[in-house]
């Protein structure tokens, strides 16, 4: 018990005493999950768009394969990528491999389903009556689809919250495929299971506690823009 | 339309971050190494030093002995630095690394709990010790074909144990610090590297049992890539990520006097030498 | 700028059910024309298959100008609106509901800007113009849609039961509207109502369906 309170407190010293090397942790793993985010969401958007207004064979199954891959375990998606990017395989000759851009891409696998599915859902579930009013003020296709996709948009927000949150706090595929490269592709929660692997338990705890604020910080802000956005629609 | 716009931004924002990230630099190359060698911080005190003279970035990607190996042959790494002389000769010898030169060593130690309950302090072998710990208490095992791993088998081997599936015998696949954590849990032995021991030591409550035993001597080794093999391997005319010269740079510069002194003057927290320079 | 329909001989069923059994009417001049008729009689489906957003089982709609049958593309589309029973609100500020029509089809800023601040001016809404149009009445709703439809100076507006959820004040708001369209001389307005009334005070042409056919009065 002595050693919890011990190292909550070296924890908090730790998180007032901001040193460069953490910080460098702290915004590595902003910028690889958050690239990844964005990426998901160029390529999970247009894909949901899809999903949700085209008519093809197999469409169930593939909604459902989608889905599955929403639980898709990490260390399988970085020991693909891995396979994918090493060196001696098929993609080797870019050099991605233990870069953070080989983490980008394993969290950009990650979090497409999340992003893909709860996107889906969201413009699915919207009215058909927003269609039908796009349609008789003059929409084209495409118009009313993009209306469509933006009456649904805080429920892709959810999607993407949902998305960031897995990102954020996922370790496997990132230490396999960034190596845990110190100054270079070690972010939070790979710096959390070296030391802990170290017994530095206090700074470990330090970064979880960090980790945990930053995730809550982000997820207040979009909850609260959802929250607003969701308020205006029950009348 | 709005969305439209938004999307060529986080495109264009995209492209940026990626491949600026991805970008290659001639000067950095990949060392493969084990966990040990990294956690003992030898790493952060010898490679600016390295890097200032050179202008060469060595980046560390730490797995077990057995991994870090196989990192190379696929082409993953530019050049290995582990403690497995066997597994490394036959590397070698199967054409996958050149250039192989001892650097370095320290030594393995036998902890147990601070009261010893198997009684293996005075015993001077350490087949001995193995032997006894099999007879009367519980032995914690990497698991994890790394070096030390490698090194707990052979001795396994010379005593006639086969310890695979036994009940006293737990295989945790993890890292030395977990694995002397759960020995610590368990009130266990294991085996592990002095270095490693000694960064850790303060966090258990464990003991050396048995030390200075010959038999126990860990030797390092590095050895580069070899690139003429990964492209025949391969089929392609040449392998071109493969940073052989800067590879070579890296290793003399470790056996050369300059790099020994600087592995010789490296201490932990508590003053301790760590690792004793052996190279030829 | 003389936009005729033509209605002829439409079918169209529901699972089976019949709603419309050979339809035909020719709407050709300018002026509001009011169908009447009770609740669930096929007004509705009628309006929808007349401003393009449903298929006729059977049957033919066409539009003609100048004696020319249009294409029923975009363009045709854009030059007729239909205002739905409940408006089919974006959850957007009421300005840019209103000015959606105007934004899709890439009317300039201060044009858009004049235009759906005349219209809100027109349906009495100009002081809610930034709040969410989620959160007006039906009754503001139903005025709301009727805006967003004059804003894209439509050469027919259909509405389809404008005034059937709404409080007394509103219908009263609404009507007055319509009569001024119908004073302005444009668009020509096609309605739908099962309140006889409502037909009686706005209509210029009257119509009623009956046991799923169409008839004038």
């Amino acid at each position: 018990m002595d050693s919890i309170i011990e190292a909550f407190s070296k924890a908090f010293t730790l998180i007032i005493n901001f040193n460069a090397e953490l910080l460098g942790i702290i915004f590595l793993s902003l910028k690889v999950s958050g690239t990844a985010l964005v990426v998901a969401t160029i390529i999970g958007l247009p894909l949901s768009a899809l999903i949700s207004f085209k008519k093809f064979p197999l469409k169930g199954l593939f909604i459902s394969v989608l889905n599955t891959f929403m639980g898709l375990p990490p260390v399988v998606v970085g020991l693909f990528v891995y396979l994918l990017l090493s060196r001696s395989g098929p993609l080797g000759f870019m050099g991605l491999l233990y870069t953070p851009s080989a983490m980008v891409i394993a969290q950009t696998i990650l979090a497409l389903p999340i992003i893909a599915s709860l996107s889906n859902s969201a413009i699915v579930s919207v009215e058909p009556i927003v269609k039908q009013a796009s349609m008789t003020l003059g929409a084209t296709t495409l118009q009313v689809s993009l209306t469509i996709i933006r009456e649904a948009r805080y429920g892709i927000m959810s999607g993407v919250i949902a998305a960031f949150g897995r990102v954020m706090a996922e370790v496997g595929a990132i230490l396999i495929v960034g190596g845990n490269i110190a100054g270079y592709t070690r972010v939070m929660t790979t710096t959390i299971a070296l030391e802990t692997d170290k017994g530095n338990f206090e700074l470990a705890l330090a970064l979880g506690i960090i980790l945990l604020a930053i995730s809550l910080f982000i997820n207040s802000a979009l909850h609260l823009i959802q929250k607003k956005g969701m308020a205006q629609t029950n009348r | 339309m709005v969305i439209k716009i938004n999307y060529l931004v986080l495109l264009a924002i995209f492209s940026v971050v990626v491949f600026s990230s991805g970008a290659l630099a001639t000067t950095e190359i990949i060392c493969a190494s084990t966990t040990s060698t990294e956690n003992s911080g030898l790493f952060s005190y010898i490679l600016p030093i390295f890097e200032k003279k050179t202008g060469i970035k060595v980046k560390v990607v730490a797995r077990g002995t057995g991994a870090a190996i196989e990192m190379g042959k696929r082409g993953d790494a530019d050049v290995a630095f582990v403690h497995a002389k066997e597994q490394e000769m036959k590397a070698v010898e199967e054409g996958f690394f050149v250039s192989r030169h001892d650097v370095m060593y320290n030594d393995f130690v036998i902890i147990g709990p601070n009261n010893d309950p198997a009684k293996i302090k005075g015993i001077k072998s350490t087949t001995e010790a193995f032997k006894k710990i099999a007879e009367s208490s519980q032995f914690i095992s990497r698991g994890d074909n790394s070096g030390t791993n490698t090194k707990e088998l052979s001795i396994w081997k010379k005593v006639a144990i086969d310890p695979k599936g036994q009940k006293w015998y737990l295989e945790v696949g993890q890292g030395m610090e977990k694995t002397q954590r759960i020995a610590n849990e368990k009130r266990a032995y294991t085996l592990t590297d002095r270095g490693t021991w000694l960064a850790t030591k303060d966090k258990l409550e464990m003991v050396i049992v048995l030390e200075g035993d010959p038999s126990l001597f860990n030797q390092y080794g590095v050895m580069a890539v070899n690139p003429v093999r990964l492209s025949e391997s391969a089929g392609a005319e040449k392998v071109p990520f493969i940073k052989y010269k800067e590879a070579m740079e890296f290793i003399s510069w470790l056996i050369s006097k300059e790099g020994q002194q600087a592995i010789a003057s490296f201490k932990d927290k508590n003053g301790n030498q760590l690792f004793i320079p052996n190279a030829k | 700028m003389s936009l005729k329909l033509a209605v002829s001989n439409i079918w169209k069923s529901y699972a089976g059910n019949n709603v419309l059994q050979d339809c035909s009417f020719l709407f050709d001049i300018y002026g509001t024309y009011v169908i009447m008729g009770p609740n669930g009689c096929g007004k509705s489906t009628f309006l929808r298959i007349c401003a393009l957003l449903e298929e006729p089982d059977a049957g033919e709609i066409n539009y003609f100008s100048n004696n020319n049958a249009l294409k029923k593309d975009v363009e045709l589309r854009r030059k007729i609106t239909l205002v739905l029973p409940k408006v089919g609100i974006f959850n957007a500020t009421v300005f840019n509901n209103t000015a959606y029509g105007l934004k899709i089809r890439g009317v300039k800023h201060i044009k858009i800007e004049e235009k759906v601040n005349s219209a809100l001016d027109f349906v009495g809404l100009i002081h809610k113009r930034h709040h969410n149009a989620l959160t007006l009445s039906s009754g503001e709703a139903q005025r709301m849609g009727i805006a967003r439809a004059m804003v894209i100076n439509p050469e027919i507006l259909f509405l389809d039961e404008p005034t059937a959820s709404v409080d007394q004040k509103n219908i009263e708001i609404i009507e007055d509207m319509i009569l001024k369209i119908k004073k302005q001389g444009a668009p020509t307005v096609i309605m739908a109502t099962h309140d006889t009334g409502q037909a009686q005070r706005l209509a210029d042409i009257l119509l009623e369906i009956k046991e799923k056919k169409i008839s004038l009065l």
